[in-house]
């Protein structure tokens, strides 16, 4: 009996679904509430309230986190909305199947209460929800049209095209003027030999030049291997200043994961990630948990359906709880001691400065050369924010003497042990 | 002149070809000098190598494992970090104890003062962090328009109707715990953070005097409802 039950149960709110379907699918067809006013005072009053408390989670016309609202009092009185619109959770409680169904349809997502909106302001709502800010469609195309045009004519300049034929005809005019020149040279030099001349002039016009006579000169040889030696040796040394810097290296990750995408387009801060950056000695490669704040509900990237491969390695980790091993790309040696809290929270550092422009790169590595000329080059430069900070009090006094400002190098920044110990 | 001349050759062909394969770029991570004082012999965070094999050219460990090879056999996944030991709570300066509400606890968790006395180095903190960790989905001025939030969707506007008259223990779970779309930031914002995280929401974006601080902060807990 009780299972007969449950079944019809289940049954009935699929067609309550299906009649939602239906009614969203004729969005345009509906009518709506008629005590809800179509004025443009109640609409623009709406509007305010709309954006203020509404606009994150629905649209009108579209469905979004929540259903488009547009034909809302259509599919239910405007009493039953502004109940709804008050405490959505007490009208589900109170066992509402269209409520109910609603709940369901949008997995049980909780729409806060907006108890607080007074009568007033909920009549406002309506009113801009049903007759406020309609997209007719033939003025949409004309927008979408002329927004084409605007595309069309805001392209000044020449375009490339043009360009690449203009280049062409000139390189054609310039090979015709040589060939021309090689012409006038060959009918000047059978005309010279028509005329008479004397032995030197002769000698002078017919003359080759021996160009193994040439390579062999000393001075050419000399020139030869200075530029050979100085070649080698320039190699040689930078080839031996590049051992143990890896400046450049940027390996393959598991995840494709671009910094450009997340730091650069969507300004997501480097320490929402890296947490660790300025409480610690290394800024923390972020746990699956941290990717999931997003990409619980961002499957695929620019919107598409389906989830991208790359985010599915992340779900991949949380379900079967693996670790991603992302490959290090800052080495430091071993025998040099660095800690990024001290540089960021203390010394005021940008990410930037040490690590390039991250938020630009779709694949991320290394920007400096970390060698200890670097290092110690900005300790000798940057001056120190002793504003604020009593630590420095004492160190102010003592420098109070000296002409140039107080720099890392004067605190000890210059010292061996400081790093390396 | 030309043994001297083939020498040269031969020489500068060598040094090129050793030359350019030092140098790191893409795939290759370059030439180290006295590997042995690169790589770290006790664990490193966020250095792990799990091939037994790497650097056995130049081990001299007794285990017999590569010079380079660091990760901690006895722990999962050779991770060099183990979680702590159940039922034991980490100390901290402030004396926090861990904030054990559920998710679905927002009624005793509104009940909690916030520990943190504000001022104006407080609310700079606050903004500074508000910036780092809420600012890709609430936005600058909290009105839930962040260029992150807007392609989430549902990002609550933190000055609409709903969410300003909120308290400040409430602010505090849903920051730890997560709701709705939020996920749950306690693992990434240090708790006494997150209080000035309220703070700044409260004072500077929601625009209302600071919360009557708690009679007692001096037993500062997370969570006094326990």
């Amino acid at each position: 009996m009780l299972s007969n039950r449950s079944l019809v149960g289940i049954r009935l709110s699929f067609q309550t679904l299906a009649v939602l379907f239906f009614m969203a699918m004729g969005v345009s067809a509906y009518a709506a509430d008629p005590s809800v006013v179509n004025s443009d005072e109640a609409i623009a009053a709406g509007k305010a309230v709309f954006n203020a408390n509404c606009k994150t989670c629905h649209k009108l016309d579209q469905k979004y986190i929540g259903p488009a609202l547009r034909g809302a009092t259509d599919r239910n009185s405007a009493a039953w909305v502004k109940t709804w619109i008050a405490n959505s959770q007490a009208v589900i409680a109170s066992g509402d199947a269209y409520a109910v169904a609603l709940y369901k349809e949008y997995n049980n997502s909780v729409m806060p209460s907006y108890a607080f909106l007074s009568d007033a302001e909920l009549d406002g709502l309506l009113s801009y929800i049903e007759y406020g800010d309609k997209v007719d469609p033939a003025a949409a195309s004309a927008a979408l049209a002329s927004g084409g045009d605007g595309v069309g004519s805001a392209t000044s300049g020449i375009p490339s095209e043009y360009l690449t034929i203009i280049i062409g005809v000139l390189v054609f005019i310039l090979i015709l003027i040589l060939i021309v020149l090689g012409l006038i040279v060959n009918v000047l030099t059978k005309y010279i030999y028509k005329q008479d001349m004397d032995a030197d002039d002769k000698e002078y016009i017919s003359q080759k030049i021996d160009f193994g006579k040439l390579l062999k000169s000393d001075a050419v040889v000399i020139i030869v291997t200075t530029l050979v030696v100085a070649f080698v040796a320039k190699t040689a040394i930078d080839g031996l200043y590049s051992i143990g810097v890896q400046q450049g290296y940027a390996p393959a990750q598991p995840i494709a994961f671009s910094h450009a995408l997340h730091a650069g387009q969507y300004e997501i801060a480097c320490q929402y990630c890296h947490t660790g950056v300025e409480i610690g000695k290394s800024a923390n490669i972020p746990s699956a948990n941290i990717c999931m704040n997003c990409h619980t509900h961002i499957q695929n990237v620019g919107g598409k359906e389906g989830i991208s491969p790359e985010i599915q390695k992340i779900y991949n980790a949380v379900d079967t709880n693996q670790p991603i091993e992302w490959v290090r790309v800052h080495n430091l040696p071993d025998l040099a001691y660095f800690n990024h809290a001290q540089h960021v929270a203390v010394g005021g550092v940008e990410c930037q400065t040490c690590h390039g422009p991250i938020q630009e790169m779709e694949v991320v590595g290394q920007h400096s050369t970390l060698t200890m000329g670097w290092c110690i080059d900005c300790h000798r430069q940057t001056e120190i924010a002793t504003e604020g900070n009593v630590y420095y009090d004492k160190l102010v006094q003592l420098h109070a003497t000296s002409k140039d400002a107080l720099k890392v190098k004067d605190i000890g920044g210059l010292e061996c042990a400081k790093c390396h110990y | 002149m030309k043994i001297a001349n083939a020498s040269l050759f031969a020489c500068s062909a060598l040094a090129f070809s050793l030359m350019v394969g030092c140098k790191a770029g893409g795939e290759n991570q370059g030439l180290e000098y006295a590997p042995q004082m690169y790589h770290s012999v006790a664990y490193e965070p966020l250095t792990q190598i799990k091939d037994e094999a790497q650097g056995s050219w130049l081990s001299t460990r007794e285990d017999g494992k590569g010079e380079f090879f660091n990760s901690n056999v006895y722990n999962p996944h050779g991770m060099n970090m183990r979680e702590p030991v159940s039922n034991t709570v980490p100390r901290n300066k402030q004396g926090y104890l861990p904030h054990r509400l559920l998710q679905f606890e927002l009624e005793k968790a509104a009940l909690i003062p916030n520990p943190v006395t504000s001022s104006e180095e407080i609310l700079k903190d606050g903004e500074k962090l508000y910036l780092q960790y809420c600012n890709a989905c609430h936005g600058k001025g909290g009105e839930g328009d962040g260029k992150a939030g807007e392609v989430i969707g549902g990002v609550a506007n933190l000055k609409g109707g709903a969410y300003v008259n909120l308290p400040e223990g409430h602010i505090f779970h849903v920051i730890t715990k997560g709701k709705g779309r939020m996920g749950a930031h306690g693992s990434q914002i240090p708790a006494e953070s997150r209080w000035k995280i309220v703070h700044y929401v409260k004072q500077v974006i929601q625009g209302q005097a600071a919360a009557t601080v708690a009679e007692s902060t001096a037993v500062a807990t997370e969570n006094p409802a326990k």
